[in-house]
Formats: structure tokens, C-alpha cells, sequence
């Protein structure tokens, strides 16, 4: 017969259990901490100069509306009258009718700031990242308007679903306090 | 002492052993690092599947619609009918990265860029190289042979040889100098860095300014929003300049007076396109222009009245550059176009992206 004083007491295995319990729970959340420290390390961006304004941007992010938008660099831009970034191809008039604009969606705002100079900023809750008024200034202007992802919404995913659908790889991990590849003397997106 | 030596119960009413004790504790250590590496390595898998979890909900999106295509390809082939010149010749140019062209009065062809400058026979043999180590943007030849040479803040002159003859670098602050043009007495320089045409005496001091915004005289200032600047000098005495901004070719006098300007802002072949064309010009002796244009690139012929006569070379002619503006890389940036006409009339072209010139030669005159 086994000695009873070396059995288990209900009190002992309740004690060992949440002690037990205790320890996975502290090492779950030193785990899950952790994970996060590191991961916050560095975010995702695009490479302006890699960046080939294919699209994807718009339909591959699992944002319902994409974190990337577009992004004006305000010190390149010539404000030009005529910008091949806001105008469709050969527009009715050089004015902000919707059917001279080349955004599908309205996104950019040209603003009259004396003759002959406009500026142009982006409505970042309109743009949806696809790249239509980035080709259009890469084509003919200076590279004034590019793609970034906005920080603001976007989820970090440890596997971007537009990194992976990039055709160019432009899709780059950049430190998280430096979070955006700026052209020229770039404003923070949106402001 | 029990017969079981990891029994580490203490029998009842002995005190453990210091051996007992060591073992129990380390029995509880051994346990609780256990459970909270399990807890870590739990905790770290938990984080990965939420944060993979976002790929894993993307729900399928159909591609993005033509309405969200940048499409310019209507644009980008001519009428093979309006094509008045044709290629009989290109020659490469040596440079990392030609930036224009000037032809002298002797017909010897002068290619400027970053690496110096090169200078060729008619038919493109090399002759001369003046190696630079700041990239040169600009380049005028006076008949005596003398070399103007525009680089970032300053105009380097040279003999007929090659052989330095002294720097102009007192001049306004950020000048680019893009485009030359000479008189006997006089030197007018493009500057794209500060929108206006510098004029210069024969020693280099600035007796001018050309061009800088001036209601009262009705010059609403040249639009430069890039270094695409060019100034030719007329056989009618007016000095004409570019305005790419507004697209249009816009004629002075050498006190700065606006006389007339001609050029629309169209994607049409008649016109010009994008925020910065035309690129840069000449002007033939009988005062018609050849116009270079970037993003479409063309090559066009207008009379002296500023009215569309013809094409030199389509965007069809240049397939490395129509391939980068398509595909959006930024090789489309900064890839100009510039043109020369010799004395026997031919448009010699600089292809920037090739690296060559082309001689292109008038078809009626090619084919006798």
C-alpha cells in the first residue's frame, strides 16, 4: 500500500494548478510582449523608384480601401497649370470640371495660387492607391506625386499581401521611426 | 530515508535533508521555467497567427478597371504622312549621360553631358574630348571656335583646341545654366535655376535680366518646372525662349521686351503636352523651329508663323523611351530630347536614353 503522506491533497493540487496557471500566463503575455517589440522595429513602404504604378495597390491590400495612397512632394512639384498628374489626357478645359480629371475618384484638389501656378494636394480618404495620377506625373512632370503606404491604417501585416503581388518589388521593411520614403523636400502624407 | 530516491516527501515527523530541499526546489524551478517557456512560446504563436490572420481574410478583389489605366497610347504612334525627315546615320556619343548638343559654324557637332564634352565631324567621327568632372549642361560655339560650356553655377570657356580659357562664376546664386545662345557682343544664358535668361557681356559680367515676371511689361515669367530651359537667337534679331510651363516659344528683344509668342497645350501632334514642353528647340534659317518634346517623344517642325508642318521623328522613333514612360519607372524622368540643325539643314538629335545622335535629313532632299 502506498504511504498517504505522499498523496496529493486537493489543497496541493489546487495550489500547483494556479500556480502553474500563473506561469503560462505570465510567460504568454512575456511572449506575446516580446513579439511585438520586435515587430515594431520596422514597417513597410514603397520604394518611389522602384515603384511601377501597376495597380495592385488598390485591389491587394486587406484593407477594404488600401493603405497606400498617393503622396505629393510639394518642394519638387512645379504647380504646374497644366498637371498631367490631375488633368485627363487631352481635357475639355484646363479647369476642375470633373470631366477634364484624370483621378476616377476625385481624390486630388488643384487649388489656384497666382497665375500661372496651382497647387495640388490629395484627399487621402478618396484615393484608394491605385497609381493613375502618379503615372500621369512620372510621364510628363517631375516624379512630384508617388505611392506610399499610410501609416495611419495600415495593419503592419507580417506578410503584406501587396508586398507579396508587387511585380517590382518595391515593397521594402523600413525602420519604423523613419516610416516614409520621401521624394525631394516631401511633406508628411496628408498634411 | 525512502527507497525511492526522487520520493522527495519527507518521511512524517523528520526533517528534510538539505539534499531534499535542494531537490524539491529544483523541481519547482525546473516546472515553472517549463510552463513559462510554453506560456513565451505560446504567447509569440499567438501574435503570428493575428497578424497573419490579415492575409488570410483578404477577400478577392476583381483587377482594377480601365478607368484607373493611365492610357496615352493613342498618342504615342504618328501618321507616317507627316513624317518629313528620315535617320541616314547615328554615331554614339561616349558620355555617361549626354544632356545637349550645339553644331558650330563649321558643321563639327558638340555633345555636352555628364563625363565633359565631345566634340565629332559632320559625319560623326570623334575629334576632340574635353574631359569635366562636373556634368555640363549646356554648350555654344562661337565661329572663332571658342567653347561655351554651362555648368552648375558657372560658364567654363574653352579654346578651339580644347584648352581651358577661364570660368564665368560670378554670377546669381543657383544658376543652371540649360541652354546657351551667342550674338557677337553678347551671351544669353538659360538658367533654369532661377527661371530667366541671363545676359552676359563679352567678359562674362551680367548686363541683364530676360524673362523675370513683369506685369507692367506684360511677362508673366517663364514656367520652368524642369531643368528643360532652351534660348536660341533669331536672324531677325529676337531672341526666343522657351516657356514650357505654358507651352509656347516666346520671341524677345535683346532689352527684354515680349514681342510675340506662339504654341498650344495639346497631346495632339500639333501641340504640346505635359507640364514642361516643348524641351528645347532650333531655329532653321528661314526662321521655321524644330521642337523637341519629353514624356511623348517628338520631334516636330513648325514654320517661323508657329504653325505645325510636320514631324521630324515620332514617339515610334524612340521605343526605349516610350517603354519607360509606359512602365512608370522613373528612367522617364529626365529623359529629354534635344535638337541641332546643321548648315546643310539636317536635324541632328540627341537621344539621351541611346546615348547617340541621330542625323536625320530631309526625305525629298535624301532621295534627290
Amino acid at each position: 500500500m502506498a504511504d498517504p503522506s505522499s498523496h496529493l491533497s486537493r489543497r496541493d493540487l489546487l495550489r500547483s494548478g494556479l500556480r502553474g496557471a500563473g506561469l503560462l500566463s505570465i510567460g504568454a503575455a512575456t511572449g506575446f510582449l516580446s513579439g511585438r517589440e520586435a515587430k515594431a522595429d520596422s514597417v513597410w513602404q514603397i520604394n518611389p523608384d522602384l515603384c511601377i504604378q501597376c495597380g495592385r495597390c488598390a485591389t491587394e491590400c486587406v484593407l477594404e480601401v488600401s493603405a497606400v495612397k498617393c503622396t505629393h512632394s510639394f518642394g519638387m512639384c512645379g504647380y504646374c497649370k497644366l498637371c498631367t498628374g490631375y488633368f485627363a489626357p487631352e481635357p475639355v478645359n484646363l479647369d476642375e470640371g470633373a470631366e477634364n480629371q484624370l483621378c476616377p475618384t476625385g481624390a486630388l484638389k488643384r487649388e489656384f495660387i497666382e497665375d500661372p501656378y496651382y497647387e495640388y494636394s490629395i484627399i487621402r480618404e478618396l484615393c484608394v492607391g491605385c497609381g493613375k495620377c502618379v503615372k500621369g506625373c512620372n510621364m510628363f512632370g517631375n516624379g512630384s506625386l508617388y505611392l506610399q503606404v499610410g501609416h495611419d491604417r495600415c495593419l503592419n501585416c507580417n506578410i503584406c499581401s501587396i508586398s507579396t503581388a508587387c511585380p517590382a518589388q518595391a515593397f521594402v521593411r523600413v525602420p519604423a521611426d523613419k516610416p516614409y520614403l520621401l521624394r525631394g523636400k516631401g511633406k508628411t502624407p496628408g498634411k | 530515508m525512502p527507497d525511492d530516491p526522487t520520493n522527495s516527501q519527507p518521511p512524517t515527523g523528520e526533517p528534510a535533508s538539505p539534499a531534499a530541499v535542494r531537490r524539491e526546489f529544483l523541481r519547482h524551478v525546473a516546472w515553472a521555467g517549463g510552463l513559462a517557456g510554453i506560456g513565451g512560446l505560446a504567447g509569440v504563436a499567438i501574435k503570428q497567427l493575428m497578424a497573419s490572420a490579415g492575409s488570410n481574410t483578404k477577400t478577392a478583389r476583381p483587377p482594377l478597371g480601365a478607368e484607373f489605366t493611365y492610357d496615352v497610347s493613342r498618342f504615342q504612334a504618328s501618321d507616317p504622312a507627316l513624317l518629313r525627315y528620315e535617320e541616314i546615320a547615328r554615331f554614339p556619343v561616349g558620355l555617361a549621360r549626354a544632356r545637349n548638343l550645339a553644331v558650330a559654324p563649321d558643321s563639327a557637332i558638340f555633345v555636352c553631358g555628364t563625363g565633359g564634352i565631345r566634340k565629332f565631324s559632320a559625319k560623326g567621327a570623334p575629334i576632340l574630348a574635353i574631359p569635366l568632372d562636373m556634368p555640363v549642361y549646356s554648350i555654344a560655339i562661337r565661329p572663332s571656335g571658342e567653347i561655351f560650356a554651362g555648368q552648375a553655377g558657372k560658364i567654363a570657356r574653352f579654346d578651339a583646341s580644347g584648352v581651358a580659357a577661364g570660368v564665368w562664376s560670378d554670377l546669381p546664386e543657383g544658376l543652371l545654366p540649360t541652354s546657351i545662345a551667342l550674338t557677337m557682343d553678347a551671351v544669353f544664358v538659360a538658367d533654369a535655376g532661377n527661371r530667366v535668361v541671363l545676359k552676359l557681356d563679352a567678359a562674362g559680367k551680367k548686363t541683364g535680366v530676360i524673362g523675370a515676371r513683369d506685369p507692367a511689361r506684360n511677362i508673366s515669367g517663364f514656367v520652368v518646372p524642369s531643368p528643360y530651359f532652351c534660348v536660341r537667337m533669331g536672324r531677325d534679331g529676337l531672341l526666343r525662349v522657351t516657356n514650357p510651363g505654358e507651352h509656347r516659344i516666346e520671341a524677345y528683344t535683346m532689352d527684354g521686351d515680349l514681342e510675340t509668342f506662339w504654341g498650344t497645350a495639346s497631346f495632339n501632334v500639333a501641340g504640346f503636352c505635359g507640364c514642361c514642353n516643348p524641351v528645347s528647340f532650333d531655329i532653321f534659317p528661314d526662321g521655321g523651329f524644330v521642337t523637341c518634346e519629353k514624356g511623348l517623344p517628338r520631334v516636330k517642325l513648325y514654320n517661323s508663323a508657329g504653325e505645325f508642318t510636320g514631324l521630324v521623328a515620332g514617339p515610334e522613333a524612340f521605343p526605349e523611351y516610350v517603354k519607360a514612360a509606359n512602365a512608370g519607372t522613373p528612367d522617364s524622368l529626365g529623359s529629354g530630347i534635344y535638337a541641332a540643325i546643321d548648315p546643310a539643314g539636317r536635324v541632328l538629335v540627341l537621344d539621351v536614353v541611346g546615348g547617340t545622335v541621330r542625323i536625320m535629313q530631309r526625305k525629298e532632299q535624301n532621295h534627290g
